[in-house]
């Protein structure tokens, strides 16, 4: 009962309310902010959990996932991010701010020192003790779904335009990025030959962790119209080498920035590899994790890159140049 | 009094003590002897209730040790091993009070004194592990009075020695012994296992002499100790001699293979 | 009880009988009080010490927070720093108090729950119980809901250590190396356990047990706390009594016998004492290690090996050192946090390598 009345003063706080805040920290004064825009009136969403979230004020963003940090810069809202996690790592200038750490173990109180009003966080952050605390702090906490599609794409994009009370930009932003999808699945209408590809995690030890299906590159390799050769195995797991050459995938996909050298030399030394027609031809295709895997608005230049690298011979055009594609992003 | 009635222990499917009658007496020091692997040290273990009995029973004033509380039973008899390491840096003081049944108050001056009997004066502070072989036997003795400290004074208590001369010099041997004397002179009983024959003579009220697990001579130094009877035993030929101090004992030659030889 | 023992000794007693051991208690313990306090005052989120008192006190006496930045100072101060703190002097002493009992229990200073495979142990049944118990947790009692978890973890620990008792002691004497080697098996076969877990458990509770294998007091909230309070109390009430058993038990378990200790009962209460203490801590914070190694041998350092003193003094010692170890986690790089588990890896184990060389003629 007590936590409700809680909840409804905290509601009637209006943000400038912020400058009564005792600390010292200098992140934490709304002045320096940079908010312009933000109504002052309150709003709702429906986040990815089906909760309806009432939010106040979207001026001092937490941006827990890549995808939602990207977003926000393709809407042009970057300096309303006062920290985002370890998996936002483009543009460059989000790895300037505050980081609270990985998505899955976000600490508390580290999330609360640096005062944010509103905090965006991709469904599956956590721990759930997190979530409850920033919660019972009155911190509206909007859950962004994790889309594999162009749909899923699109919706995160609404939901976190609606969060921040900037639907025309989430709007313009996702018209956008519908249209790229739209020419890209024009462009691969045609492809009846799907080429078989495998994406590599890591290959610690000598054994390959493969994606799946259900994972995020696996929904990669659909849109770029290209099989799965390890369809087999579910989620991330070791790839068995038999399985694998058996498959025989035409070329592997790997992440540059995995924390682990993953060159053709490496990949095509493991003996899940001997013999596929991908280590006949050292075909490896190499591309950021955060492009590849984030889907965020620029994940239809990832997959046309990749369409483009799989079906040599195929016409595919050219993207129309887009702000959030290429660094920097303002 | 203290006795072992048809004791028998048997281990891993060897036979140690085939039954066994053993009486240690208060006021005398019941001296036990015997080749090596004759079961000393296991008749010593079964009597003190370490051992575990296939057979038999062993009792304090007719009571089984089975049925004294563990706390009962260390108050009135307490046991001298050959050796002790301890595990942790424990000062000479703290190995003393763990024989001093949590008495607790005036722990330091009863330290004290039984540092005094057994000439250890002001080691009291110093590392356990630090000390030599023999400095660690005489502490380990002073644990051992200590703990007996316990026990009514008109009941008499027991004191199991297990070689406890065998790290020690001449002199010190003699300290061990005199207090052995002196614990059996207050009515309580004494119960050595020794390996020189000519102290078990010296120091011995009663000495009984084992050999593969039975006991094959029990009586007065003069009685056991003569040629026969350490024949029989060790297997070894010797002269017993009597000087004017006691009898003595002077191996003549090795009859049968070498390695049983002792004193 | 030394220290008066020192003062009444003849002038010929050497000069280090003067264990100051009720002096090294009351330092512990200002330690384990300064710790408390320190992590109810650190934190990434600025407030002024003095602020943190008043916060308390309005939370008590029941005061509306008017601001959202004073519901924000309540937040961190009643739901943050304050279980976390609570949780952090229940995993500490728990943990530390255990390991001491085991190395007295196992005559050897480097039986530590975490590296003789009891944590691990203790972990693989939390994990399980997460797992597996989760799918028929709804037809279970409230109870189990939330005690579940702790009791799971209680008796992983409890089977471990009854199995390393009896691969490592034989006639009632305890091989280090075997102790160490047959550890270092039952941790790898409880991790392996583990994988098998989280590869057959879904994606949710693999977040779940990723957050929690690395050790950490992140997720602290009142619930927990109350989930392990049983298990350490129970363990602190038990440990006075197994102090002069564990003094006798470093002369050899026969001579234990002979000064009239009750051994086999000791050994048994004392392994459920330490699987007590060793499976709050793991269902409270995952497994932190070293605490339970480093922790004895500093009190043993100080105080003596004497276990009246020590059990006591690794309590309160232990608290100190797992919340200091805990304000680094969260002070390293915030408003991020580093696993507890870590920071006590990185210190404990070049500790454990330099007791290990030092002890290297006993491992042989």
């Amino acid at each position: 009962m007590k936590k409700s009345l809680l909840l409804a003063l905290s509601l009637v706080c209006s943000s400038g309310l912020y400058a009564m805040t005792w600390t010292a920290t200098a992140a934490e004064t709304p002045a320096d902010s940079g908010a312009k825009a933000t109504p002052a009136k309150s709003f709702t969403v429906t986040d990815a959990r089906d909760r309806v979230v009432t939010i106040t004020d979207a001026s001092r963003i937490a941006s827990i996932g890549g995808a939602v940090t990207e977003i926000l810069y393709a809407m042009g809202l970057g300096d309303r991010i006062i920290a985002v996690d370890q998996t936002s790592t483009f543009p460059m200038d989000a790895k300037s701010k505050p980081q609270v750490g990985y998505t899955r173990t976000l600490s508390p109180e580290g999330v609360l020192s640096v005062g944010p009003s509103l905090i965006l966080a991709t469904d599956g952050s956590g721990p759930r003790t997190t979530i409850d605390v920033l919660e019972q702090a009155s911190i509206p906490v909007v859950m962004i779904p994790e889309g594999h599609d162009a749909e899923g794409v699109l919706r995160k994009i609404e939901l976190i335009a609606a969060a921040v009370g900037e639907p025309e930009k989430g709007k313009a932003l996702a018209d956008a990025v519908r249209a790229d999808f739209e020419t890209l699945s024009r462009a691969l209408e045609p492809v009846k030959d799907r080429p078989r590809a495998v994406f590599v995690m890591s290959a610690s030890g000598g054994a390959a962790v493969v994606g799946g299906s259900g994972t995020s590159a696996d929904a990669m390799f659909q849109l770029a119209k290209a099989t799965n050769a390890m369809a087999d195995i579910k989620g991330y797991k070791p790839a068995q080498d038999e399985a694998a050459m058996i498959s025989e995938p035409e070329a592997v996909v790997v992440m540059r920035d995995g924390g682990q050298k993953l060159d053709a030399d490496t990949i095509f030394a493991l003996p899940t590899f001997l013999g596929t027609p991908a280590a006949r031809d050292r075909k490896l295709l190499t591309y950021p994790g955060s492009y590849l895997l984030g889907f965020g608005p620029r994940t239809p230049f990832a997959v046309r890159d990749l369409a483009v690298a799989l079906h040599p011979g195929l016409e595919i055009p050219e993207l129309p140049a887009r702000p959030w594609h290429t660094e920097p992003v303002q | 009094m203290y006795e072992g009635k048809d004791v028998r222990v048997v281990m891993n499917g060897r036979t140690l003590l085939n039954g066994v009658d053993m009486e240690i007496r208060s006021g005398q020091i019941t001296v036990l002897v015997g080749p090596n692997g004759a079961g000393k040290s296991t008749l010593l273990k079964a009597l003190s209730g370490e051992h575990k009995l296939a057979a038999g029973r062993v009792s304090l004033d007719g009571t089984a040790i089975s049925e004294l509380s563990a706390r009962e039973l260390a108050c009135r008899r307490a046991v001298l091993p050959q050796s002790v390491e301890v595990a942790f840096s424990f000062t000479v003081a703290e190995v003393i009070s763990v024989g001093l049944m949590g008495s607790g108050a005036r722990e330091s001056g009863r330290v004290a004194r039984l540092l005094h009997s057994v000439e250890l004066p002001g080691f009291a502070g110093r590392r356990y592990d630090s000390l030599s072989g023999g400095e660690r036997q005489r502490v380990q003795l002073a644990r051992v009075l200590a703990q007996l400290e316990c026990g009514h004074a008109d009941k008499a208590s027991y004191l199991f020695l297990d070689e406890p001369t065998a790290s020690l010099d001449l002199a010190h041997q003699f300290v061990v012994l005199r207090l052995a004397r002196a614990h059996a002179d207050k009515g309580g009983g004494v119960l050595a296992v020794l390996h020189d024959l000519n102290l078990a003579a010296m120091v011995a009220d009663r000495i009984v002499v084992l050999a593969n697990g039975n006991i094959i001579a029990d009586g007065t130094v003069d009685e056991v100790i003569c040629d026969e009877v350490i024949e029989r035993a060790f297997g070894v030929s010797v002269r017993v001699g009597v000087p004017p101090a006691g009898p003595y004992v002077l191996p003549q030659n090795i009859r049968h293979s070498a390695g049983t030889a002792q004193a | 009880m030394s220290a008066e023992q020192s003062s009444s000794l003849p002038v010929t007693e050497h000069k280090d009988a003067a264990r100051p051991v009720a002096a090294g208690l009351v330092l512990f313990g200002v330690l384990a009080v300064a710790a408390f306090l320190g992590a109810l005052a650190i934190g990434p989120f600025s407030i002024a010490p003095g602020r943190i008192i008043a916060v308390m006190w309005e939370a008590w006496s029941g005061v509306e927070t008017h601001t959202s930045a004073m519901l924000r100072e309540r937040v961190v101060v009643m739901d943050v720093r304050f279980p976390r703190a609570v949780l952090g002097v229940l995993v500490g002493a728990g943990t530390a108090v255990a390991g001491a009992i085991m190395q007295g229990v196992f005559r050897n200073p480097l039986a530590d729950p975490g590296l003789i495979g009891v944590a691990p142990g203790a972990g693989l049944a939390a994990v399980a119980w997460m797992v597996i118990g989760s799918s028929f947790l709804v037809h279970l009692p409230d109870f189990f809901q939330v005690m579940g978890l702790p009791l799971a973890a209680f008796f992983g620990g409890l089977v471990t250590t009854l199995l390393i008792s009896r691969l490592a002691t034989r006639d009632g004497r305890t091989s280090v190396a075997t102790l160490l080697f047959a550890g270092l098996a039952l941790g790898a076969m409880a991790a392996a356990g583990t994988g098998v877990l989280v590869f057959i458990a879904t994606e949710q509770q693999t977040r779940e047990l990723l957050f929690w294998t690395m050790g950490s007091l992140a997720g602290a909230t009142w619930i927990k706390v109350a989930m392990a309070a049983p298990f350490v109390a129970a363990l602190l009430v038990l440990s006075p009594f197994l102090a002069r058993g564990l003094d006798a038990m470093a002369l050899g378990e026969a001579e234990a016998y002979h000064v009239g200790i009750p051994v086999e009962r000791l050994k048994r209460i004392a392994i459920v004492a330490v699987a007590a203490g060793v499976g709050a801590a793991v269902a409270a914070a995952g497994v932190v290690g070293f605490i339970g190694l480093m922790v004895p041998h500093l009190a043993r350092l100080a105080l003596g090996p004497s276990h009246r003193a020590l059990l006591p003094a690794s309590a309160m010692l232990g608290a100190a050192v797992l919340l200091a170890a805990d304000i680094f986690a969260r002070m390293v790089a915030p408003p991020a946090e580093v696993p507890l588990g870590i920071v006590t890896a990185l210190v404990g184990a070049p500790f454990f390598l330099w007791l290990l060389l030092r002890r290297r003629a006993f491992v042989g």
